[in-house]
C-alpha cells in the first residue's frame, strides 16, 4: 500500500510539474514578437558615443546617453476585425513592458498564446495609467527599482531621454527629458495627462500568425521625430532640464508621431 | 474503494504541501479598526497581513542599512515616545548630521491617509519609504543598494522567504512589509477614543468646554476623529514661501505656494515640535500664532480671513480649554505598546 501511495504521490508531482514548464516557456500557443528599433534619421542610434555625431531640427549636434520607455495595453487587430488584448496583471507583473536602448533583449516584446489569424494593426500606450499607479509597490518592469519611479511625487516616467548638445546651458551640456504626468486636474492646469495611445497600421501588409510560425512587427522609433513634431520642434539651447508633466506637455505631443511600423517579418 | 480513499487523501496531502510551503508558521493578521474611524484608504488585498510580513517590516523600520550610512534608520527620526516624530528637532536630521527642510511627520493611522509627506507628493504608503531613503539630505541611499544589502544578508533572505516566499529579495516585497509594520501604528485608546467609545472615560468640564470650542474653532480642518481633512492649506505660518513653496513643488501651481497638508493632531502632546518647519515649539504657541500670528498672503486659507482680519477670535481661557482637550488625545498604550517598540 506505501508503495502505491509514493508511486501516486510522485506522479501527482511530476504531471503538476510539466504542466508548469508547459506555461512557462509558451509552447502551447502561437506568438507574434513586436520589436521596438531606435533610429536618429536615417542612422542606427548608438548610446555615450564620444563626439555629437547627431543633429536635430535646429542645427544642433547632440549625442544621446539613455532611452528608455514603458509599453503597455497592447492591442492586436485581426483582418476580421476582431482584437486580441495582451493580458494585463494588477501586479505589474504582465502586460507593461519597459524597452531600453541600453538592454538589446528589451527590444523585443514576444506576445505568447494568441488566437491564430492575419493581424493587421497594433495599438499600444507609451505611459503607466493611474489604474496601475494607485495599486502600491508593483514588480517586473514597473519596480520602482528600475529607476523611473518619481520618488517625490508618486508616478512613472514614461519616457526618458538623455544626452549632451553643446549649445546646451545646463550642467555638462547635458540635455534631459522625463515625460511623465498621469492624471489631469480642471482645477489645475499643471497637472498634465501626457499619457498616448495610438494605433499603428501595417500599411496593407498582415503578420501571420499560425503554429510554428513567429512573425515579427519591426517598429522604428526615430529620436528626430521626438524632438521635432506636431507637438514641439525642440531645441536644446533652452529649457533643456525637463521633469515635471508641465514641462514636457510638448514633446508629448511628438511620442505618437515618432513611431512607424517600417515592415513586417511573416516568420 | 479504500485504494480511493488513499488515493484522494494522498491528493489532498500533496496539494496542502504545495500551497502551504511558505505559510505554515506565519499567520494571517487582522487588524482591529477603531469603530469611531472611517473606512481604511490602504488596499489589504494587494498586501495582506501576516505575523511574519509586519515583523519584518519592523525590523527594516528600525535597520540603518536603509541609509548610506548604516546609522540613520526609518526609527532615526520616528520615534514612538514621540509618536514617532523627531521630538526637539525642528527639520529632519540626515547622514552626516545633514538637515533636511521640514519637520519630520508623526507616524501613526497611515492606512487612512490618502496622501503622505506635507507637500502630499506621494499617493499609496507602500511608495513613502523611498522618499526619505533617496533624499540626500535624509537617508541618501538608492533602492538599488539598499536591496544589494539585503539579498547579501542571510538573515533578511530567511525573513523575506517566509513573509513572502521568494528568493530574492525585490523592492515590491521590501516596501509591502514596511507598509504592513506601519498599517499596523494605529493610534486610537486616547482617552478622548474611549470617551466617544463610550467605554468608560469621562472628560472633566474643561476638557469638554475645550472640545466644544474645538469643534467650532479648529474642525474644519482638523476633522473627523483622525483630526485632519486631508487637505492642504495655506495656514499663515510665513508669507515668505522663497525656501519652501510647499503644495506648488508637487503641483507646480502657484495657487498652492505656501500650503501644506493638514497634519493630525493624534497624541500632539508629544509632537512638538509644531508646523512643517518646526518653528513652534508648545501647543501655546501654536494657539497664539492661530489668535494673533497668521500672517496675510495671497493663498492663505480663507478660513483663517474672516472680515479682513487675519486668525481665529480666541479668548485666553479658550486657548487653555482647547489645549486641555488637546491632551485627551494622547494614546499612552500607543505611545508605549511593544509591538511597536526597537528593543
Amino acid at each position: 500500500m506505501k508503495k502505491i501511495f509514493s508511486i501516486l504521490s510522485i506522479a501527482i508531482l511530476v504531471t503538476a510539474f510539466s504542466a508548469c514548464s508547459d506555461d512557462e516557456n509558451g509552447s502551447s500557443g502561437n506568438t507574434l514578437v513586436l520589436e521596438f528599433d531606435n533610429v536618429v534619421g536615417t542612422s542606427n542610434l548608438v548610446l555615450n558615443t564620444s563626439d555629437q555625431p547627431y543633429t536635430n531640427d535646429h542645427e544642433e549636434a547632440f549625442n544621446v546617453t539613455w532611452l528608455t520607455y514603458y509599453v503597455s495595453n497592447i492591442k492586436l487587430k485581426r483582418e476580421d476585425g476582431t482584437v486580441y488584448e495582451d493580458k494585463i496583471k494588477s501586479d505589474g507583473s504582465a502586460g507593461y513592458y519597459l524597452v531600453d536602448e541600453a538592454d538589446a533583449e528589451s527590444h523585443e516584446i514576444t506576445l505568447k498564446n494568441i488566437p491564430a489569424g492575419d493581424y493587421t494593426e497594433v495599438t499600444f500606450t507609451i505611459g503607466v495609467d493611474a489604474n496601475q499607479v494607485d495599486q502600491g509597490a508593483q514588480t517586473g518592469p514597473l519596480d520602482p527599482a528600475n529607476g523611473l519611479f518619481w520618488s517625490w511625487n508618486s508616478g512613472y516616467i514614461f519616457m526618458a531621454i538623455e544626452g549632451t548638445s553643446p549649445v546646451c546651458t545646463e550642467e555638462g551640456n547635458a540635455f534631459a527629458y522625463h515625460v511623465g504626468g498621469y492624471k489631469e486636474d480642471p482645477e489645475n492646469e499643471n497637472l498634465i495627462n501626457n499619457i498616448k495611445t495610438f494605433t499603428l497600421s501595417f500599411k496593407g501588409d498582415t503578420a501571420p500568425v499560425k503554429a510554428d510560425h513567429q512573425p515579427q512587427v519591426h517598429i522604428i522609433f526615430d529620436v528626430l521625430k521626438f524632438f521635432k513634431g506636431t507637438g514641439a520642434n525642440i531645441s536644446f539651447a533652452s529649457n533643456a532640464a525637463r521633469h515635471t508633466p508641465k514641462a514636457c506637455e510638448d514633446i508629448a505631443g511628438n511620442i505618437e508621431g515618432a513611431f512607424v511600423v517600417d515592415h513586417i517579418h511573416a516568420d | 474503494m479504500r485504494l480511493k480513499v488513499i488515493l484522494s487523501g494522498s491528493v489532498l496531502g500533496v496539494i496542502a504541501l504545495m500551497a502551504f510551503d511558505f505559510h505554515v508558521f506565519n499567520r494571517p493578521v487582522e487588524l482591529k479598526l477603531p469603530s469611531n474611524f472611517p473606512e481604511p484608504v490602504y488596499d489589504f488585498k494587494t498586501n495582506p497581513l501576516t505575523e511574519a510580513g509586519i515583523q519584518l517590516g519592523k525590523e527594516l523600520f528600525y535597520d540603518g542599512k536603509l541609509s548610506r550610512t548604516g546609522v540613520v534608520s526609518c526609527g532615526f527620526c520616528h520615534q514612538q515616545p514621540s509618536a514617532f516624530t523627531h521630538h526637539g528637532h525642528e527639520v529632519s536630521h540626515g547622514v552626516d548630521d545633514r538637515l533636511g527642510k521640514r519637520n519630520s511627520l508623526p507616524i501613526s493611522n497611515l492606512i487612512w491617509m490618502k496622501t503622505f509627506f506635507w507637500d502630499g507628493g506621494v499617493n499609496h504608503l507602500d511608495f513613502v519609504p523611498l522618499n526619505p531613503m533617496e533624499n540626500p539630505l535624509e537617508m541618501d541611499e538608492t533602492l538599488e543598494n539598499v536591496l544589494k544589502k539585503l539579498n547579501e544578508s542571510e538573515h533578511y533572505r530567511a525573513a523575506f522567504r517566509q513573509a513572502f516566499g521568494v528568493d530574492e529579495i525585490k523592492s515590491t516585497e521590501f516596501l509591502k512589509a514596511l507598509s504592513q509594520f506601519t498599517a499596523t501604528l494605529i493610534s486610537a485608546n486616547s482617552r478622548y477614543d474611549k470617551y466617544v467609545r463610550n467605554e468608560g472615560a469621562q472628560l472633566t468640564a474643561q476638557e469638554l468646554n475645550g472640545l466644544a470650542l474645538f469643534k467650532s474653532k479648529c474642525s474644519s480642518c482638523h476633522a473627523t476623529d483622525l483630526f485632519t481633512d486631508g487637505s492642504y492649506r495655506n495656514n499663515g505660518i510665513t508669507s515668505d514661501f522663497r525656501f519652501d513653496k510647499g503644495r506648488e513643488e508637487v503641483t507646480s501651481d502657484v495657487t498652492d505656494r505656501g500650503k501644506f497638508k493638514v497634519p493630525s493632531l493624534r497624541n500632539v502632546e508629544y509632537t512638538d515640535p509644531y508646523m512643517h518647519d518646526g518653528r513652534l515649539t508648545s501647543l501655546e504657541e501654536v494657539l497664539n500664532h492661530y489668535s494673533d500670528g497668521v500672517k496675510i498672503s495671497e493663498t492663505l486659507d480663507p478660513l483663517l480671513l474672516k472680515d479682513g482680519r487675519p486668525g481665529i477670535a480666541l479668548t485666553e481661557s479658550e486657548k487653555a480649554d482647547i489645549i486641555t482637550f488637546l491632551k485627551t488625545l494622547t494614546d499612552k498604550e500607543f505611545l508605549a505598546d511593544k509591538r511597536f517598540s526597537e528593543y
